[in-house]
């Protein structure tokens, strides 16, 4: 309708909006944690040989990243203690209510991992205890592995899909409502999961391992792969704005406001800085023979995607449903679903890493194929 | 021997206890809806065979805000919360302008899409089509609050849970009115029963052309309007104008949501 330049709002009252800083956090950490664990089955399950090194590691982290994410959603809950009311009551909104299906894969999702990393790292565990570890063992593990894996790809696709599915299925925010959404997360997840392997892997084999030497050639690889997965991220995107806001109805109005009104942090500094930029380092071999550079692009990407993830859920809700123009949004420094509950989410992440990465042997799984080469 | 089989005694009692008392708290626990509704509560069933709605005759609607306190005081809604609210439009440009209000509530849809994403049945519709939140199962994601798309649900600061107009239920289920009705001065708002063909609502939506808000989102409202300009009717994404009373006298910055308008 073409009468919005004839009608001003001169009274209203500021609606309420639920979904703060924890949620765009929640995403990137589970897009994150899908990420690595497909990256650790391009080995295990694709038998691709030269993701092998980097397979335990990137597992791992997935671990890991899916163990705090949920963090995020209990902090964003007004009322935690009644977890229990979710598992006991509602279960005739199963069908329509994609968090009703989150919950379940959170939980049966790092489980798998975990039985996945256990399984991998059985002949270490055992070697340990001075009990000798067979071949048949050996071969009769390696089939465990590749099967936990191929339930594994299917479930970390879901796990960061339904978070897309719990945006798109919202048809009274416009930039949320696309069925294009769970495959827009996935891919985004692909390229803030290879920015934070990028960032996490020349630390840990420099400084953790006893081989202390970064593969240069992992990193130019990964590079490469970022680069295709930005690719792939784009082509999404591009087909998602430009239906979402030339062909659409009536939301395209809203799109274009909201395009409108945030076109530098959303154009310039998400897509340009954030996206083109590290693709192109990816993509040159002049930059991505270069540590730096490949370093300075998995930065760009991890932070890309989370502002990507900022803008989508905080700029979706801050489309006026009843009232005109835009919200704002301001979290709080203190307290539940603040700057604070994220610092504290990070820092359980890296205290997570740190006891994980300790207790398993994936420096010495790793050395196995840099001592091999000498 | 006599203490082998004492702890199979043992094993096989603490089993069966085990199990027994696992079986029968899921009978109980686990709930394709909540427990309210279990257990059949009048205040969860609401009245069979009715179809409660409003009609709101916007000729009549003077803008006075009674519906707006009314509300706040029957419902004890909590500061800058509203369960209903009169916002004020200017339509047109100078020198031929108008006011237009427009009263809104919970449309409590036929098909309401804040009720079939709550993972924890605490919002439901009743069998009268009263949809309501019980606010002892509810864990306060918001999932419901995103949903809707008539912004007409809120956090319940006090409660720490989604919150929502109940058409006043206590009061209808009591034979009375809302309270919104109640007060409404010009007789704008008009309540009753949608099935009975010769409740005041059902004939006046008979004789006049009546309409919804935001048709095309497909929750099927339950609150009909007649005389409702197409300016306002699918609450358009419209200029940053906006004179919010109670972020002007509040604060802007302090809130974590507020308005972006001057």
């Amino acid at each position: 309708m073409d009468f919005g330049s004839l009608l001003h709002t001169i009274s209203s009252i500021t609606p309420d909006r639920p979904w703060g800083i924890d949620i765009p956090n929640y995403f990137w950490f589970t897009g994150s944690s899908a990420a690595a664990f497909i990256i650790s089955s391009f080995a295990h399950v694709f038998g691709m040989k030269e993701y092998k090194p980097i397979a335990g590691f990137s597992l791992l982290l997935a671990f890991v990243l899916l163990v705090a994410a949920p963090m995020n959603l209990i902090d964003d809950l007004r009322q935690p203690g009644r977890i229990i009311n979710f598992f006991f009551y509602g279960w005739e909104n199963f069908p329509t209510s994609p968090m009703k299906w989150g919950v379940l894969l959170l939980m049966a999702y790092p489980l798998l991992i975990l039985a996945e990393a256990i399984v991998l790292y059985r002949p270490y565990f055992t070697m340990k205890k001075g009990v000798a570890y067979t071949k048949e063992q050996e071969e009769k593990d390696h089939r465990l592995g590749v099967l936990l894996g191929a339930i594994g790809i299917p479930l970390a696709l879901s796990v960061h899909g339904y978070t897309g599915y719990i945006l798109g299925a919202v048809h009274a925010i416009p930039l949320f409502h696309t069925p294009i959404m769970p495959i827009l997360f996935l891919a985004s997840a692909m390229v803030s999961g290879t920015g934070l392997l990028i960032i996490l892997l020349p630390i840990f084999q420099k400084f953790f391992t006893d081989f202390k030497r970064i593969d240069y050639a992992m990193m130019q690889r990964l590079a490469r792969l970022l680069a295709w997965f930005i690719v792939i991220d784009l082509v999404i995107r591009f087909f998602w704005l430009t239906f979402a806001i030339t062909f659409n109805n009536e939301e395209k109005y809203a799109l274009k406001l909201f395009f409108g009104e945030n076109f530098w942090e959303v154009l310039i500094v998400d897509y340009v800085i954030c996206l083109f930029v590290p693709m192109a380092i990816g993509f040159i071999r002049f930059f991505s023979r270069s540590l730096k550079w490949v370093l300075f692009a998995g930065v760009l990407s991890a932070i890309g995607v989370w502002i990507f993830r900022w803008n989508t859920v905080i700029g979706g809700q801050s489309i006026g449903k009843t009232t005109p123009f835009l919200l704002e949004y301001h979290p709080h420094v203190f307290g539940f679903d603040s700057i604070l509950s994220v610092v504290s989410n990070w820092s359980l992440l890296i205290a997570l890493i740190a006891a994980i990465m300790a207790l398993f042997p994936w420096d010495k799984e790793m050395a196995n194929y840099y001592t091999k080469e000498q | 021997m006599p203490s082998k089989s004492r702890r199979e005694f043992v094993k096989k009692a603490t089993g069966l206890i085990g199990v027994s008392t696992l079986a029968s708290t899921h009978a109980h626990a686990l709930s394709l809806t909540n427990p309210g509704r279990d257990a059949k509560d009048a205040r969860y069933v609401g009245q069979e065979g009715k179809r409660f709605g409003m009609v709101i005759d916007l000729r009549k609607c003077v803008g006075c805000q009674a519906c707006t306190s009314a509300c706040k005081s029957e419902n004890k809604v909590p500061k800058e919360k509203f369960r209903t609210y009169v916002p004020e439009y200017e339509l047109g440009s100078y020198p031929s302008v108008r006011k237009a209000f427009l009263p809104q509530l919970c449309n409590h849809c036929a098909e309401p899409s804040c009720v079939s994403v709550c993972p924890t049945g605490a919002t439901f519709a009743r069998k009268d089509g009263i949809v309501v939140v019980d606010n002892e199962i509810c864990w306060g994601c918001g999932y419901c609050i995103n949903a809707c798309p008539y912004d007409k649900r809120y956090f319940n600061p006090i409660s720490n849970v989604a919150d929502k107009c109940t058409l006043c239920a206590h009061r209808v289920d009591h034979g009375l009115l809302p309270a919104c009705v109640e007060s409404c001065v010009g007789g704008a708002r008009v309540f009753g029963d949608l099935n009975d063909p010769s409740s005041h609502v059902s004939r006046l939506l008979a004789t006049f052309p009546a309409t919804v808000l935001k048709p095309a989102s497909g929750t099927k409202p339950r609150v009909f309007y007649i005389a409702l300009s197409g300016e306002i009717q699918s609450l358009p994404y419209s200029n940053g104008i906006l004179d919010d009373a109670v972020r002007k006298r509040e604060g802007a910055l302090h809130k974590e949501w507020s308005s972006k308008g001057e």
